[in-house]
């Protein structure tokens, strides 16, 4: 797993975290069951106080997206990929905002903007049926 | 057991005419790792030396590991590892001689832990302390302020002249060999964004008062800048508790404490507005350097006093 600090800006390191490994469980960098560092690990590695981390996984696991084994560790969660889609999309949804709005900033008219969008999902191909992200039918 | 590693209680300090210290109210919990924030000659070196009865207060009261400074300096200074801003040690001494020279001052020296954390810190033992670099000076400081296993650890200002891999790694350090063994840290810096992710709390001392003390991650959800419109402003500004403001014309920049208060009350108005996050350089930017004057607004502010 890895993951990037960035010292002195406006978004709390606790938040980077936390947002770094939301993306990975959905973008599947990191897979249902799959180990995380131990809080002490990561703590060491990031030179992040260990209570930030402790606190980071608390509320991610509080979010369901990952889970505290006793004795064992913490793991990406394997039954909560609802939460995860959910959380995931809300994000998603935000960062599609920040842009729209930096378009209308740069004078592109709605139309425009479904159009690069249009093309720019043309360029995609569609994940395979393992990607977290998937929504369950069931 | 007292739950306080470090209480001072109104503690002044003055050299001569030159009052340092006016009235220093601060409360470290065991176990914590701690940031004593402040501009060069806020006072942060004067607090600490006074923590450890190196010099006397003129009034308040200081307990550290519940201990007064003052009375019993001895039995304080064996719990304690003290890393000093310039520490000086014999040049002409070896690493290996320094280790077993310092030892006997403290009844609960480890010797296999003094070796262990020079293996760890890859110091050479047989290198004379005048060739070794800052950093593995600071390094060699550290090994002998942790030797004798301290309940608390006061370090003034170790990243002080240290390049950033080297502060980073002592971060490392401080995590590895501190935090996880539950000690309490006690450090001053002036470098913000290297305390952020290590210290749980930070206490900001500006001209001798301590101006902040919070938790490192509320105090960046307490204060954050609201810009809005100078009209609507000077209408509210009575309510908010401002830091610092700035103005462009018709619209005002404001740094405010308890910003979930004053954006209800924002909203609550109605009044357009946005709400920006500040990174920790801002906040204490705003706490010790903080300006008010918006243009056509001469309120008397109850708050803070100006500074600088």
């Amino acid at each position: 797993m890895f993951l990037r600090i960035e010292k002195g800006s406006a978004v709390p390191i606790s938040r980077q975290i936390a947002d770094q490994i939301a993306t990975l469980c959905a973008s599947g960098g990191l897979r249902p069951g799959e180990r995380l560092p131990s809080v002490r690990e990561l703590a060491r590695e990031l030179a992040v106080n260990q209570n930030t981390v402790l606190r980071v996984y608390e509320r991610l696991c509080g979010d369901r997206l990952l889970e505290m084994r006793h004795g064992q560790g913490t793991f990406v969660s394997g039954r909560a990929s609802k939460t995860r889609f959910a959380a995931h999309r809300a994000r998603l949804i935000d960062e599609l905002r920040q842009i729209t709005r930096q378009a209308v900033g740069l004078g592109l008219s709605p139309d425009e903007l479904h159009e690069l969008l249009a093309e720019a999902a043309d360029g995609v191909t569609p994940r395979e049926p393992a990607a977290a992200i998937e929504e369950p039918k069931r | 057991m007292n739950e306080l590693a470090i209480e001072l209680q109104a503690v002044y300090k003055s050299f001569g005419r030159t009052e340092v210290l006016r009235g220093v109210t601060l409360q470290v919990a065991r176990g914590k790792t701690f940031a004593f924030l402040g501009r060069n000659a806020s006072g942060k070196t004067t607090t600490i030396r006074l923590l450890l009865g190196l010099l006397k207060r003129d009034d308040g009261a200081t307990r550290v590991l519940g201990l007064d400074p003052q009375v019993e300096p001895l039995e304080l200074r064996r719990r304690v590892g003290y890393l000093a801003e310039d520490q000086t040690m014999y040049g002409w001494m070896r690493v290996e001689e320094i280790v077993r020279f310092v030892a006997p001052f403290y009844p609960t020296w480890d010797h296999d832990l003094a070796l262990k954390y020079l293996r760890d810190f890859e110091l050479p033992l047989r290198t004379r302390i005048k060739h070794l670099s800052k950093g593995q000076n600071v390094r060699l400081g550290l090994v002998l302020a942790l030797a004798h296993r301290p309940e608390l650890v006061i370090l003034d200002d170790p990243a002080l002249g240290l390049d950033p891999i080297m502060r980073k790694q002592f971060n490392r350090d401080l995590i590895t060999h501190l935090q996880c063994e539950g000690r309490t840290i006690f450090y001053s810096s002036h470098l913000l964004y290297e305390v952020e992710p290590v210290s749980d709390e930070v206490a900001i001392l500006d001209q001798g008062r301590i101006v902040r003390q919070a938790e490192t991650e509320s105090l960046r959800r307490d204060v954050k800048q609201i810009i809005l419109s100078c009209e609507a402003y000077l209408t509210i500004r009575q309510h908010l508790a401002v830091l610092d403001e700035r103005d462009d014309g018709d619209r005002v920049a404001v740094n405010v404490e308890r910003a979930q208060t004053a954006m209800q009350l924002i909203a609550r108005e109605g009044i357009e507005h946005c709400v920006v996050d500040l990174n920790l350089d801002e906040i204490f930017e705003a706490y010790v350097a903080g300006r008010r004057g918006v243009t056509s607004a001469a309120q008397p502010q109850a708050e803070l006093q100006p500074t600088c």
